[in-house]
């Protein structure tokens, strides 16, 4: 009850912080573009063997942005994390042509969820400053996105390295978040 | 076995691959019966996709199948074989024809060339030595040129660098005469607005003195004026004077007779005095002869009262009597003295007083008329004094006016003198201006002189440079033109030397050739003679040269059948190692069959000449065909041993993805039993890898949940119990707990005992 309380009382008083998930297969470049997104640096980073959270500010507007790892065998815990998510984004190496498939194959069992139905998707074709980096529509079309249906997604191309990209995207959560205020509110409103 | 696989992966991964090499087979051979048996062999893949590892002796039984189509197909081969002789004899046929009518031209043509070629060579020997005398000549002529020219341009680079100096210098002074014209420019401009503050003075001053003029002239009619009126009252004042003089005349006048008159009157009373000081004595005399009466009366009183008292003494009263009588008597006399004097006195003071009332009236009227003169002289005073103050005033005027004028004068005087100090100055200043213009417009036309001379000198240099540029520019004409001629020349000599070289190399070829055609025709002579000489024996070599041919047929067929036969032995599966051993034979067997294929040549190339060659090429490549076939066919091989290697990577992979697909399927049931059933899927070999993953994992996590804010960890609930194995209670509980503690009240949620004995004390880590 407690928590109910204290969420109606953030939702009005507006500090309510978006929740995002950064997902995608192991060396996608989640990790730097949490790093990125936060402080504005490129970071040394390690395979994550856990998660990073982190609370990223952008245009007045906060956001608690979890970085789950990618690895294989750590991969299935991510379903633990998707409870109340606004937003996806999902990273995915541009270069890595051979495990298009399974990072497929991983968002699709993502968006099969049912605490994952109202989330925004944003993929991210990151590393595009590689020489053999796939384009956007390329990578969309190895994805499945333009099947999807009853889901707001966009792709954009990103290089966490060089930084770009990543502004656009955050701007286009932004500009999604109104929406969501408005399904929050009328979920509140609903459970009242 | 492999499709399988694939298939199954395909199924699996949902990824669509393509098709692998089953389509490149057919690609690599080039006839269609090949082809087509290629493509069986490729559709007995996929018929064969169905049976298991253990079907081979069915495969076999195919194989067999197959064996026999390629024997039939081999006949076939023969029955072309038969066509291609028949062809073989007609195309020897038309060599042999061929072959005259070729002897015929090349002996022509032999000696047309001969005779071309000497006179070529001779013309183009003596053309050549000529053209390199002339060349020579004109390159030593061109050197010599070259050199006079780049003397000639390092002079022109001098001069123009010397221009370009002079240019520099020439820029410089026209900006110092720049800088000084405007400094000129500016003095100038100072020059005028100073010129133009003095004027603005002057007019001011003007106009003062305008202003000052006026006054003088308004103060001027004023002073006419006052002289006017000057001029009026001096000729009053002289009337004034006159008539003063008149009245002082007449004054003197009454004056005089007024002292006359008071001369009469002093006369007269001296007169009247005496006349006074006469009556005084008169009265005297009365006085004293009336007190003689008075004591004669007394007397007479005294002698009457002595007479009545003494009547006896009548004759003393007599002789008294008498003496009275005389006395009386006497009395009367003087009375009569007395009352004639008084008479005559009476008379005197009579005409006296008559005399006294005339000369009164007479001193009244000299009196009246003395008061009148008085009042006159008076009025005429007082006349005099205004006409005195009038004059004093006019005098004053006359003062202020001459003041005035005084002042007009010094005033004009001081302006005047201010003009022409401003004058002066003016001129002064306009002198200096004139001056200063002047010495500026000398300045000017020196510097315009200077500029103009700079300007002729630089249009002389201009001139000189145009002329320069105009030498230079044909010069460089001239060289271009001398560096085209000689590029030209060099390209014609080039061309030459090509040409040359060309014409020597054709020399040379046609003289090569001319001795191989030397060469061959005596060799054809020769053949014609042995040909002439054995045409007999050549028909009988023929004939056992085709016995050969159709024994080396049989063999080839034999060989390729032994070859079809290898090559379908290649494809068998699962025989991949002992694959490379007979893929090795092939090639043993080929270098056999090429190296009598090579003998043959030699055995038939007196008789026939290139006939049988023709047919034999054919076979050769008949033979490289189907080498070319076992090599794509190796390359095959290669290729499935590769896609093997890679299915069984996959397979290994997906040996070890497994454990995680079937995590996957078993997430769809509730999930508190998840981790167990993970690593009881997974592989052995991962199982302690994964083991460590996961502890750390989960060390991760429960440090996080641990340290994190309570809003996060929030969120981390789900993923510690699912990684701890919590059940639906406990999960609730930790739920319950944080809620609790976020929120600002509520009760606190009482533990359960079922969870009490299991988590000793779940607060105090988290707390």
């Amino acid at each position: 009850m407690g928590g109910f309380f204290s969420s109606i009382f953030s939702s009005l008083f507006g500090t309510r912080e978006m929740r995002i998930l950064i997902l995608g297969l192991d060396g996608a470049g989640k990790t730097t573009i949490l790093y990125r997104l936060q402080v504005g640096e490129v970071v040394t980073t390690i395979p994550t063997i856990g998660f990073n959270v982190e609370t990223v500010t952008y245009k007045n507007l906060k956001f608690q942005v979890w970085d789950l790892g990618g690895q294989t065998s750590i991969r299935p815990y991510w379903r633990c994390y998707y409870s109340n998510t606004d937003a996806v984004i999902y990273v995915v190496d541009s270069c890595d042509r051979d495990r298009i498939g399974i990072s497929k194959s991983e968002l699709v069992a993502m968006l099969e969820e049912e605490e994952l139905r109202k989330a925004i998707l944003v993929v991210f074709a990151n590393k595009q400053d590689m020489e053999q980096a796939m384009t956007p529509s390329e990578m969309a079309n190895s994805l499945g996105l333009p099947a999807l249906k009853d889901r707001k997604w966009q792709i954009f191309k990103t290089s966490a390295t060089k930084g770009t990209g990543l502004d656009e995207a955050m701007e286009w959560v932004c500009f999604q978040k109104p929406s969501v205020h408005l399904c929050v509110s009328v979920a509140v409103y609903t459970h009242e | 076995m492999f499709a399988k696989l694939k298939k199954k992966i395909a199924e699996e991964t949902a990824v669509s691959q393509k098709p692998g090499g089953a389509t490149r087979i057919p690609r690599s051979v080039s006839k269609e019966s090949v082809a087509s048996m290629g493509a069986d062999s490729g559709d007995d893949f996929a018929s064969d996709g169905s049976s298991s590892r253990e079907d081979l002796s069915s495969q076999l039984l195919r194989r067999n199948e197959q064996i026999r189509k390629l024997e039939a197909r081999l006949s076939d081969y023969a029955e072309q074989v038969r066509n291609l002789q028949k062809i073989k004899e007609k195309l020897e046929i038309a060599l042999e024809k061929h072959q005259d009518s070729s002897m015929r031209k090349f002996q022509e043509q032999n000696e047309t060339f001969q005779a071309n070629r000497a006179k070529m060579a001779e013309g183009l020997a003596l053309a050549l030595a000529r053209k390199d005398q002339e060349w020579s000549e004109k390159v030593d002529h061109l050197e010599k040129e070259k050199r006079f020219l780049t003397a000639q341009l390092q002079e022109m680079k001098n001069q123009s660098l010397n221009l370009f100096q002079r240019r520099d210098e020439m820029d410089e002074l026209e900006g110092f005469q720049q800088q000084e014209l405007s400094k000129v420019k500016h003095m100038l401009l100072k020059k005028e607005e100073s010129l133009g503050k003095m004027e603005q003075e002057l007019e001011a001053r003007i106009r003062e003195l305008s202003h000052t003029q006026e006054e003088l002239m308004t103060s001027n009619q004023m002073s006419s004026d006052l002289r006017q009126k000057l001029e009026e009252l001096q000729r009053h004042y002289s009337a004034l004077e006159e008539q003063r003089d008149h009245v002082t005349a007449s004054k003197t006048g009454a004056e005089n007779k007024i002292t006359a008159l008071e001369q009469k009157e002093q006369e007269l009373q001296a007169f009247i005095q005496q006349l006074s000081i006469d009556l005084q004595k008169l009265t005297a005399e009365t006085e004293e002869k009336e007190k003689l009466i008075t004591h004669l009366q007394e007397k007479v009183a005294s002698l009457e009262k002595r007479l009545e008292q003494n009547l006896s003494g009548e004759e003393h009263v007599q002789e008294l009597l008498r003496e009275k009588t005389v006395a009386e008597q006497n009395l009367e006399d003087t009375r009569q003295q007395l009352l004639a004097a008084r008479s005559s006195q009476a008379k005197a003071t009579d005409t006296l007083e008559t005399r006294v009332k005339e000369l009164e009236q007479n001193l009244r009227a000299s009196e009246e008329k003395l008061r009148q003169s008085n009042a006159v002289v008076t009025a005429q005073e007082a006349q005099i004094q205004a006409l005195a103050a009038a004059d004093k005033e006019s005098d004053r005027a006359q003062q202020q006016a001459l003041a005035l004028q005084q002042q007009c004068t010094a005033r004009v005087h001081t302006l005047e003198a201010q003009l022409a100090a401003l004058e002066r100055a003016r001129a002064a200043d306009q002198t200096a201006a004139a001056h200063e213009v002047r010495e500026l417009e000398q300045e000017n036309t020196a510097l315009k002189e200077s500029k103009n001379e700079c300007e002729h000198s630089l249009q002389l240099h201009q001139l000189e440079l145009k002329k320069l540029k105009e030498e230079w520019n044909q010069r460089e004409i001239v060289s271009v033109a001398m560096a085209q001629a000689l590029e030209e020349v060099r390209k014609q000599r080039e061309e030459f030397q090509e040409q040359a070289a060309n014409l020597t190399a054709i020399v040379e070829e046609k003289e090569q050739s001319l001795q191989g055609k030397n060469e061959v025709i005596l060799q054809k002579e020769q053949e014609i003679l042995q040909l002439k000489k054995g045409h007999d024996t050549a028909l009988l070599q023929t004939q056992q040269l085709r016995s050969e041919l159709e024994a080396l047929r049989s063999l080839r067929a034999v060989e390729c059948q032994a070859a079809a036969v290898q090559e379908d032995l290649l494809r068998l599966p699962g025989q991949e190692q002992g694959l490379a051993l007979s893929v090795s034979e092939p090639h043993g067997t080929s270098r056999a069959m090429q190296d009598p294929t090579y003998q043959l040549p030699d055995a038939e190339e007196i008789p026939n000449g290139e006939v049988g060659a023709m047919d034999l090429r054919q076979l050769q490549k008949e033979k490289q065909d189907l080498e070319q076939q076992l090599l794509e066919k190796n390359k095959t091989i290669k290729q499935m041993q590769q896609r093997m290697l890679e299915l069984k990577k996959t397979l290994q992979k997906e040996l070890k993805i497994r454990p995680d697909n079937e995590l996957f399927e078993v997430r769809e049931k509730p999930g508190p039993e998840m981790p167990n059933m993970a690593p009881s899927v997974t592989n052995n070999a991962d199982l302690p890898d994964a083991r460590e993953i996961n502890f750390e994992y989960l060390k991760h996590v429960v440090l996080k949940f641990m340290s994190c804010r309570e809003s996060e960890a929030f969120h981390l609930i789900k993923a510690v119990s699912v990684l701890l194995n919590f059940s639906q209670e406990e999960e609730n509980m930790l739920k319950e707990t944080l809620e609790y503690k976020m929120s600002w009240f509520g009760s606190k949620p009482a533990p359960k005992g079922s969870i009490r004995p299991s988590i000793s004390n779940p607060r105090i880590p988290w707390s």
